[in-house]
C-alpha cells in the first residue's frame, strides 16, 4: 500500500482530547437540526398511527377534518400516490413495511394517514377529527402470546449458520458442574431526544430532504428508488442529528410520502412527529429470550457453551442481531453450540439499536458466568482469566488483538474488588445491602470502507468533506483532528464538512464503524497531499513557498478505502491476504465492566453509586470523545438493566409507555460516578490506522454486572431486565 | 429550597406535575390580569391573539393562535430554534427558555399567556460581543454534550440552578437537574460543568 512510501506521522496511541470542533455551535443554540430549517411556506403534516395492533381499517372518514379552516390535504390509503416498495438499506434493516397502500393494520402506531395543513396546530387538531373504523383481529405481541410463530433464523437468512463445535450436548452430560439458565429482556425504543423531523422541498425536478440521518448516502438512495428518480435527484442535508443510537440509520415510510406530498402541493412540506409517534416510526431493540448451558470442570474449566436465543421479529420483515458467534468467541469452550431464532408477532420489524445484539447477548451470558463462578466458589475474574482463548474457539482464527484480561485487571483495581467480601448478602452499610459485580463488554469490528476529500490551501487551511454523520460521536472533531495531525497543522486550522449526500460516500454511522471506515481514506488522501509536496509535509512557514513552486494554490485529494479489499463488510470477522494464502482473523473490541449497587434493605430502593469500564479498542483518536462515548454507553447499560422497557397491555395487545415519563430512562440524579479507562491497544491489521469502533462497546456488559452485583448484595438471582423495584423483593 | 412551590421542582419523580404547574400558574396569573381578554366559549380559540413580549432584549409582537405553545411560537415565528422540541408535554426539558427570570418549559406555556413576558432563550445568553456565558464555556470545557440537542436546554436549566441556589453540592445539582433528560447522558459532565461555571457567575 502506498501507506509505507510516505512519511506521514504517526498518531498517538491515544489521541488528544481537542474540545469538540461543533461546541460552540452547539452551546448557543446556531448548531441548525433538522427542524430548524427555515423554509419558505411549508405546509405542516401531522401523521396518523393505527390504534389496534392487528386488523383493518373498515372505513376512514376525513369530512369533519377536511372543512376545518386551514387543512389541504388528508393522505389515506384510499387516495395516497403509488410508491415503490422501500428495500433494505445497504446498511441492514429498514422499517420494511409500507404504509397506505391497503386497509390492513399490521402493527400498532402503523402510519395510516398524514394530514397536512396550513399550520401545527391546524394539523393536529385536523387529525384528532379524523374518524377511524377498525375491524380487529387478535394479535400477538410478545414472545409468548398465543400466535407468535417461531423461525429459525439460520432458514431465513441464507448468510447466517448456527453453531456446532464438537458435542456440546455430550459435554454438558458429562460436565461435573453446569449452569444451565434462561434470561430475557423486554423491548426497548432509541428514544433519542430528537425525535422524527423532516422537511422536504422540490426545486424543479429536484429534491431536498432535511432529516437527521446516521446514513445519508443510505436515505438518498432509498428514498430516490421510492419515489422513481435517479439518486443524483436527492439531496439529504443532515449536519446535526439529535441523536441517533440507530433509529436513523433506517429508511422509514414517512420520507418519501411526504416528498410526494410535496411535490403534489408544489410546496414545501415540514413534519415534525410526536414523541409517542417516533416509538413506532422507526425499528427498535426486540424483546429476546436466552438459554445459557455451560460445562464445566471443578476446577472452572469450561467444557461446552450452548446458547439458543429467541428473537421478537414482525410477520412481514426479517432481522435478527442474532450474535451467538459474538458470545460464543468470548471463552474457551472446546464444543460449542447455538441455534438462533426469531419470533413472529404482529409488532413493527426491530433493528439496530445501540449495540443490538451485544447487550442483550451478553447480559445473558455474563450473567450466566456469574453463575458458574458462584456455583464453583471461584472469583469471577479469575473465572474468565482461566477461560482466556488463544484463538477462536468457533474456527480457530486469530484475534489480530485482545485485550480482555487486561482491561478486567485494570478496571478491578481500580474499582478496589480485591478486597470484597465475596459472599452474597454479607455486606451492609447500616440500612444499605452493597454489592459487587462485574461482567464481560465486547463489539465485533465491522468494516465497510469509506471515501473522503481533503483539501489543503497555500495559506495552510484544509477542509475534510465526507459523508459522515455526527450523531453526538464527536465524528467532525476526531475527523479533522486526524487531517490536522497528518497535516500536521493547528486543528484550528481544519473545516469539516459533514452530513450531506453530495459530500464523498463513507461507511453509514451505525455499528461503531464510521471513523474505523472514514479515516483510512483521510489518511490515503493527506498522503496523497504530501507526495505530491515531495513526501515531506513542510512546516506551516515554509507551506507558501512549496505552493508556489508546483504554481498551485491549493491542493485536493479525493481517496476511497476499500476494507480488506472490500471482501469483509462483516462483523468480527476479516480476510488477510499473505503471502502464504488468505488468513481470517478475528476482530473486536474488548472491555471489562464494574458495578457497586446499594439496595435499602428495606424499601428496596436501588442506587448505583459507582460504573467503572475498562475498554481496549485499538488507536483512540480523541482521548474526550471517547471517554464520552463509553461513559455515554456506560450510561445506556445501566438504562438496560433497571430503567428501559416497552410495557404491553395484554388485553388490548398494545404499548401502553410511549412517553418519557413511563418509558423510563435515566436523569441526571440516577447516575453518580461512571468511570471509564482507556486501555492502549495497538493492532497493525484492523485497518491501516488500527482504530477499532468505540460507541457501542460501553454499553455491552453492564446489565449483566448489575444483575450480578445486586445477587452479591442480596443472593437474589435476577434474570429478567428491567430489574424494576417489585422484582427485588 | 426543596419543596418551596414558588420554584420549579425539576425533580423527575414529581416533575410532571411539578413543571405543569409552573407553566399554568403564570397564564392563570396573567389572565386573570386581563391583559389579554379571556377566552369565552363563542370565542374562535383558532383565531389570532396579538402578544408583545421581550425577547433576548428585544421587543416583540407576534400574532398567535391561541393553541400555540410558546415552544412554537419561539421557533416557528420569532425565527429562535435554539429551543428544542424533544416531546411536546413537558417530560424532557429540551424547550427550557427563562420566562421573567425563570426556568419555563415553553412547550407547556400557551404563547398567549407569554404576553408583556421577558424571555430568554439560548440565543440571548452569550453577551453582545459574542463572548460566552460562563455556562455556555463551562459545557464546552467540561465536554458536557454529545449530540447537543438537549444542550439549550441544559443550559439555561443549569444557570437558573445556580441562580436558584441549588448548585451547592453536587447532589442538589443532579436533583435540580433532573428535568432535563439526555439521552447521550452526558449528566457527570453537566454536574462539573455548573460547577465550574458557579463561581464564575457568582463572581
Ligand atoms: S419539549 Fe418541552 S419538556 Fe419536552
Ligand atoms: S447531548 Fe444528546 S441528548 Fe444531551
Amino acid at each position: 500500500m502506498s501507506g509505507h512510501e510516505t512519511a506521514l506521522r504517526e498518531l498517538p496511541l491515544i489521541g488528544r482530547g481537542h474540545a469538540r470542533y461543533d461546541g460552540r455551535a452547539k452551546v448557543t443554540g446556531r448548531a441548525q437540526f433538522a427542524a430548524d430549517v427555515v423554509v419558505a411556506d411549508p405546509i405542516h403534516a401531522f401523521l396518523l398511527l393505527s390504534t389496534i395492533p392487528r386488523g383493518r381499517i373498515d372505513r376512514i372518514k376525513t369530512d369533519r377534518a377536511l372543512v376545518l379552516p386551514g387543512v389541504i390535504d388528508i393522505l389515506t390509503h384510499e387516495n395516497a400516490p403509488a410508491l415503490a416498495a422501500p428495500v433494505s438499506q445497504a446498511a441492514g434493516s429498514a422499517t420494511n413495511h409500507q404504509p397506505l397502500i391497503d386497509p390492513d393494520i399490521v402493527f400498532d402506531g402503523q402510519v395510516i394517514g398524514v394530514v397536512l395543513a396550513e399550520n401545527f396546530e391546524t394539523a393536529r387538531e385536523a387529525a384528532a377529527l379524523v374518524d377511524i373504523h377498525y375491524v380487529k383481529q387478535p394479535a400477538a405481541v410478545t414472545l409468548d402470546s398465543p400466535g407468535a410463530v417461531t423461525e429459525r433464523w439460520s432458514e431465513i437468512n441464507q448468510n447466517f449458520e448456527d453453531l456446532e463445535v464438537g458435542d456440546a450436548e455430550k459435554a454438558l452430560a458429562e460436565a461435573p458442574v453446569t449452569i444451565d439458565a434462561t434470561y430475557h429482556m423486554q423491548s426497548q425504543v432509541h428514544n433519542a431526544m430528537e425525535p422524527f423531523p423532516t422537511t422536504v422541498l422540490w426545486d424543479g425536478d429536484d429534491l431536498i430532504v432535511h432529516e437527521p440521518s446516521q446514513y445519508v448516502v443510505g436515505l438518498q438512495r432509498g428514498v430516490a428508488r421510492q419515489l422513481g428518480i435517479d439518486p443524483s435527484r436527492v439531496r439529504i442535508i443532515s449536519p446535526y442529528i439529535g441523536g441517533g443510537f440507530g433509529s436513523k440509520l433506517s429508511l422509514t415510510p414517512r420520507t418519501a410520502i411526504l416528498a410526494a406530498l410535496a411535490r403534489k402541493h408544489r410546496r414545501p412540506v415540514k413534519l415534525v412527529a410526536t414523541r409517542s409517534q417516533g416509538f413506532t416510526l422507526s425499528t427498535y431493540r426486540g424483546e429476546s429470550r436466552h438459554r445459557i448451558r455451560l460445562g464445566a470442570t471443578p476446577d472452572g474449566k469450561l467444557t461446552a457453551f450452548a446458547h439458543e436465543a429467541w428473537e421478537m421479529c414482525s410477520r412481514f420483515g426479517a432481522y435478527a442481531s442474532a450474535s451467538t458467534d459474538l458470545t460464543a468467541d468470548m471463552y474457551a469452550a472446546p464444543s460449542i453450540l447455538t441455534r438462533v431464532n426469531i419470533v413472529r408477532t404482529d409488532r413493527t420489524t426491530p433493528g439496530f439499536m445501540r449495540g443490538p445484539g451485544e447487550m442483550p447477548y451478553m447480559f445473558a451470558l455474563e450473567t450466566a458466568m456469574d453463575e458458574l463462578a458462584y456455583r464453583l466458589e471461584m472469583d469471577p475474574v479469575e473465572l474468565r482469566r482461566l477461560n482466556e482463548p488463544a484463538r477462536s474457539p468457533i474456527d480457530g482464527s486469530r484475534f489480530t488483538s485482545r485485550s480482555l484480561v487486561k482491561c478486567f485487571d485494570e478496571a478491578a483495581e481500580r474499582f478496589g474488588w480485591r478486597n470484597r467480601n465475596p459472599v452474597p448478602g454479607a455486606n451492609r452499610d447500616g440500612d444499605w445491602l452493597v454489592g459487587y459485580g462485574c461482567a464481560a463488554a465486547t463489539f465485533p469490528c465491522f468494516n465497510y470502507g469509506g471515501s473522503a476529500t481533503v483539501t489543503l490551501l497555500r495559506s495552510g487551511r484544509a477542509r475534510v468533506e465526507t459523508a459522515a454523520s455526527e450523531i453526538g460521536t464527536g465524528a467532525y472533531t476526531a475527523l479533522g483532528q486526524v487531517a490536522a495531525e497528518l497535516l500536521d497543522l493547528p486543528i484550528e486550522n481544519v473545516e469539516v464538512l459533514l452530513g450531506d449526500s453530495l459530500l464523498p460516500p463513507t461507511a453509514p454511522a451505525g455499528g461503531s464503524m464510521q471513523t474505523a471506515s472514514t479515516v483510512p481514506a483521510i489518511r490515503l488522501a493527506c498522503e496523497r497531499i504530501v507526495s505530491r509536496l515531495g513526501n515531506r509535509m513542510p512546516a506551516l512557514a515554509d507551506l507558501g513557498a512549496a505552493f508556489d513552486r508546483l504554481g498551485t494554490l491549493s491542493i485536493q485529494e479525493t481517496a476511497q478505502y476499500a476494507a480488506f479489499d472490500g471482501k469483509n463488510a462483516n462483523g468480527g470477522r476479516a480476510v488477510l491476504s499473505t503471502p502464504d494464502g488468505d488468513e481470517p482473523i478475528a476482530i473486536a473490541s474488548y472491555g471489562a465492566q464494574f458495578v457497586e449497587v446499594r439496595i435499602n434493605a428495606r424499601t428496596k430502593e436501588l442506587r448505583v453509586p459507582r460504573l467503572v469500564g475498562a475498554f481496549a479498542a485499538g488507536r483512540i483518536l480523541n482521548e474526550r470523545m471517547a471517554l464520552a462515548q463509553y461513559r455515554g454507553g456506560m450510561v445506556w447499560g445501566l438504562s438496560s438493566a433497571l430503567f428501559e422497557g416497552l410495557a404491553i397491555d395484554p388485553i388490548q395487545s398494545r404499548v401502553t409507555n410511549t412517553n418519557f415519563e413511563e418509558y423510563a430512562i435515566p436523569v441526571n440524579a440516577d447516575v453518580q460516578m461512571v468511570e471509564a479507562i482507556l486501555v492502549p491497544e495497538e493492532d497493525h491489521e484492523v485497518n491501516p490506522l488500527g482504530v477499532k469502533g468505540i460507541g457501542e462497546i460501553g454499553i455491552v456488559g453492564v446489565a449483566a454486572a448489575v444483575s450480578n452485583a445486586i445477587f452479591h448484595a442480596t443472593g437474589k438471582r435476577l434474570r429478567d431486565l428491567p430489574i424494576t423495584l417489585d422484582k427485588l423483593f | 429550597m426543596p419543596g418551596d412551590p414558588n420554584l420549579p421542582n425539576p425533580h423527575r419523580r414529581n416533575f410532571l406535575r411539578g413543571s405543569a404547574g409552573v407553566a399554568i400558574a403564570p397564564f392563570a396569573v396573567r389572565a386573570a390580569r386581563a391583559e389579554i381578554p379571556a377566552l369565552d366559549a363563542s370565542e374562535d380559540a383558532r383565531a389570532l391573539t396579538a402578544v408583545g413580549m421581550t425577547v433576548n432584549g428585544q421587543r416583540r409582537r407576534l400574532s398567535v393562535d391561541a393553541r400555540t405553545s410558546l415552544l412554537d411560537a419561539l421557533r416557528d415565528q420569532a425565527g429562535l430554534t435554539g429551543a428544542k422540541k424533544g416531546c411536546d408535554q413537558g417530560q424532557c426539558g429540551a424547550c427550557t427558555v427563562h420566562v421573567d427570570r425563570r426556568r419555563i418549559l415553553s412547550c407547556l406555556m400557551f404563547a398567549v399567556a407569554s404576553d408583556g413576558a421577558d424571555i430568554t432563550t439560548i440565543e440571548g445568553l452569550a453577551g453582545e460581543d459574542g463572548a460566552l456565558h460562563p455556562m455556555q464555556a463551562s459545557f464546552i470545557d467540561q465536554d458536557a454534550f454529545q449530540c447537543g440537542f438537549c444542550t439549550p436546554g441544559q443550559i439555561l436549566s443549569a444557570v437558573a440552578c445556580v441562580k436558584e441556589g441549588h448548585a451547592e453540592t453536587e447532589a442538589d445539582i443532579r436533583e435540580y437537574m433532573s428535568g432535563n433528560l439526555c439521552r447521550c447522558a452526558a449528566y457527570p459532565n453537566i454536574v462539573a460543568a455548573i460547577r465550574q461555571a458557579k463561581p464564575l457567575m457568582e463572581g
